[in-house]
């Protein structure tokens, strides 16, 4: 057997690439709260609590309290307690544009970070006619080539991302590679016409066959990976690991039909009926697994991000950098299917020349 | 061949149903097993408060009563006397044949669970219910289980294992129409439109079409041995 170095070298390249930056990369700056609840006019002490910040790296910071985008108002920075907190005070004035009120702070090392404030607003005059003021304006900060979004809840948990996803885009693949192997079984293993004396012959369909049981074994592995990423990842964001999902029940109904599958294989002795039986049962299980996955997904409501009102993440994901990571992952991850894959089935077959030079 | 494939797939069908007739006792097995199950059902739920359970119940006892209608298509002791028959016929009239006999049997097991349904846990929780929905669903629901497991047992009869194999390999496959049935039975019982129920009978019927467009392809490598 040829032996394909080629392939192994980019997917241990792309592993180590997004290995070191899933992992290495800080998440984007942020502001989480402040512990301003009630506001009324005149003057607030208030402190506010960033993530990833660098309040005592950064030369200056300015922080503003932005009314409505139309009105804004600087904080004086009374003290910068460490990189993630600070205390500040604010003058408010009397008439207000709206009750919507947001922190805009931004520093040479963090660039600008928002935090929209639920706050309780109390005995001030609504006015939507007020002048607009000037709104700061700061200088964009250079955008690295990749960073991680803030987003609520998710927070760090979104690096999952580069390793729960693709284990499912692995699956897909190996399972159709499946697919497309019992097809193949089915018509080279197909007698010619009604001439049943004609015996098929077991060298042209035993590659086949192997191929596509080792294919959909080391996919069963990725189901499974896929499956315990996304239920860690559950745990963390919503607040459970196992829930009424339907991409979840979907991923789980797809493993037990493929575990039938491998029954199936194991339950019939005959080899020729062995090879045919299960490259049909193989061709209905991909077929369900589409259905799963891919349509009844779409019709039920979840959890899952792009479902039920929640954003997509190619919505969080703006200057389109987490694709800088995800696509390599995706790819690294078929490519190391694959590997595994070639070797599995290379195991397979040295034990069946084995078992020859035994009998 | 002269005779053309509607014809066979006919005759193939009258067969059926006269090799049916002549063994009653299998349908009467049927309905028994089915009987004994709802008095299960109904001695130990005592009663059903929402729609939901009464349903998902309905499906449950329709499922397990379907694999029980398997039991001909499973008998391989009738084995060289269909060999014989089916040399005479194509095989795709032999599938066809088969999952329209046994989409109609479990349709009649299923009213006539429906009835016992009503009959034991009564139609308080089902005031709301769009009748033509439900019915709809009911016969959806069993042709999609009739071709799924008319299929899935011929599959699993060639193994020779085909009791113990028709459980493992036929409930995995049938996992996809069980949750849009189950859904489609509740919102019917909540008396939703037939438009807000729309998805639900697409995905019934592209499942049904799904099923009987692979038994039909697949089925000619299955059958000949």
């Amino acid at each position: 057997m040829k032996m394909h170095f080629g392939f192994k070298i980019l997917c241990a390249i792309l592993l180590m690439y997004v290995a070191v930056f899933a992992f290495l990369t800080p998440l984007s700056p942020a502001l989480l709260q402040s512990d301003l609840s009630e506001i009324q006019p005149g003057e607030h002490t208030f402190t506010l609590t960033g993530y990833n910040t660098h309040f005592d790296g950064a030369s200056t910071n300015a922080l503003y309290l932005i009314n409505d985008s139309t009105l804004s108002f600087p904080c004086t920075i009374e003290e910068v307690i460490d990189h993630s907190h600070l205390r500040a005070r604010v003058t408010l004035p009397q008439e207000i544009h709206s009750k919507a009120f947001a922190f805009v702070l931004n520093n040479d090392v963090d660039g600008t970070v928002f935090l929209e404030s639920p706050l309780k607003v109390d005995g001030f005059s609504l006015n939507s006619q007020l002048q607009p003021m000037e709104m700061p304006r700061f200088q964009q900060r250079e955008a690295s080539f990749f960073s991680y979004p803030y987003q609520p809840i998710i927070m760090e948990s979104i690096r999952n991302l580069m390793w729960h996803v693709p284990m499912w885009f692995t699956m897909f693949f190996l399972m159709i590679m499946s697919l497309v192997q019992s097809v193949k079984v089915l018509l080279k293993g197909q007698r010619d016409g009604d001439k049943a004396a004609v015996m098929i012959d077991p060298d042209q369909v035993r590659p086949h066959d192997n191929k596509a049981a080792v294919s959909a074994a080391v996919g069963m592995v990725f189901c499974i990976l896929g499956l315990v990423t996304g239920s860690v990842w559950a745990r963390f964001t919503w607040g459970t690991w196992w829930t009424r999902d339907p991409q979840l029940n979907g991923a789980l109904a797809v493993f037990i039909v493929y575990a039938a599958y491998f029954i199936l294989r194991n339950s019939i002795q005959q080899e020729e009926n062995k090879w045919k039986l299960s490259a049909i049962y193989n061709i209905f299980a991909c077929i369900l697994m589409f259905v799963l996955l891919m349509v009844l997904p779409r019709f039920t409501e979840g959890l899952h991000p792009g479902k039920s009102g929640n954003p997509a993440f190619s919505q969080y994901d703006l200057d389109s950098s987490l694709r800088t990571i995800f696509y390599p992952a995706t790819v690294g991850f078929i490519l190391l299917g694959y590997w595994m894959y070639h070797i599995r089935l290379r195991i397979l077959k040295i034990e069946q020349e084995h078992e020859n030079l035994l009998v | 061949m002269a005779v053309s494939l509607f014809t066979e797939i006919r005759l193939l069908l009258g067969k059926e149903w006269k090799s049916e007739f002549r063994r009653r006792d299998h349908f009467a097995a049927l309905v028994i097993y089915l009987l004994s199950t709802l008095f299960i059902c109904y001695l130990s739920f005592e009663k059903i408060a929402d729609g939901q359970t009464w349903g998902a119940l309905l499906w449950v006892t329709g499922l397990f009563t379907s694999f029980n209608a398997m039991h001909k298509a499973l008998d391989s002791a009738q084995q060289p006397q269909l060999l014989h028959l089916y040399t005479l016929a194509r095989p795709s009239a032999v599938i066809v044949s088969r999952c329209i006999y046994h989409a109609l049997q479990i349709a009649i097991l299923n009213v006539c669970s429906l009835f016992l349904f009503l009959l034991f846990f009564g139609d308080a929780v089902l005031a709301k219910m769009d009748w033509g929905q439900l019915i709809t669903g009911l016969l959806l629901g069993s042709t999609g289980l009739g071709i799924t497991l008319t299929f899935v047992a011929s599959l699993a009869q060639k193994t020779g294992n085909g009791v113990g194999l028709m459980a493992i390999l036929g409930f995995p496959l049938v996992i996809p129409l069980l949750i849009t049935i189950v859904k489609f039975t509740r919102l019917a019982i909540e008396g939703v439109t037939w438009a807000s129920n729309g998805y639900q009978l697409m995905l019934l019927a592209v499942l049904n079409v799904l099923a009987i467009v692979l038994a039909y392809l697949l089925f000619p490598y299955l059958w000949r041995e």
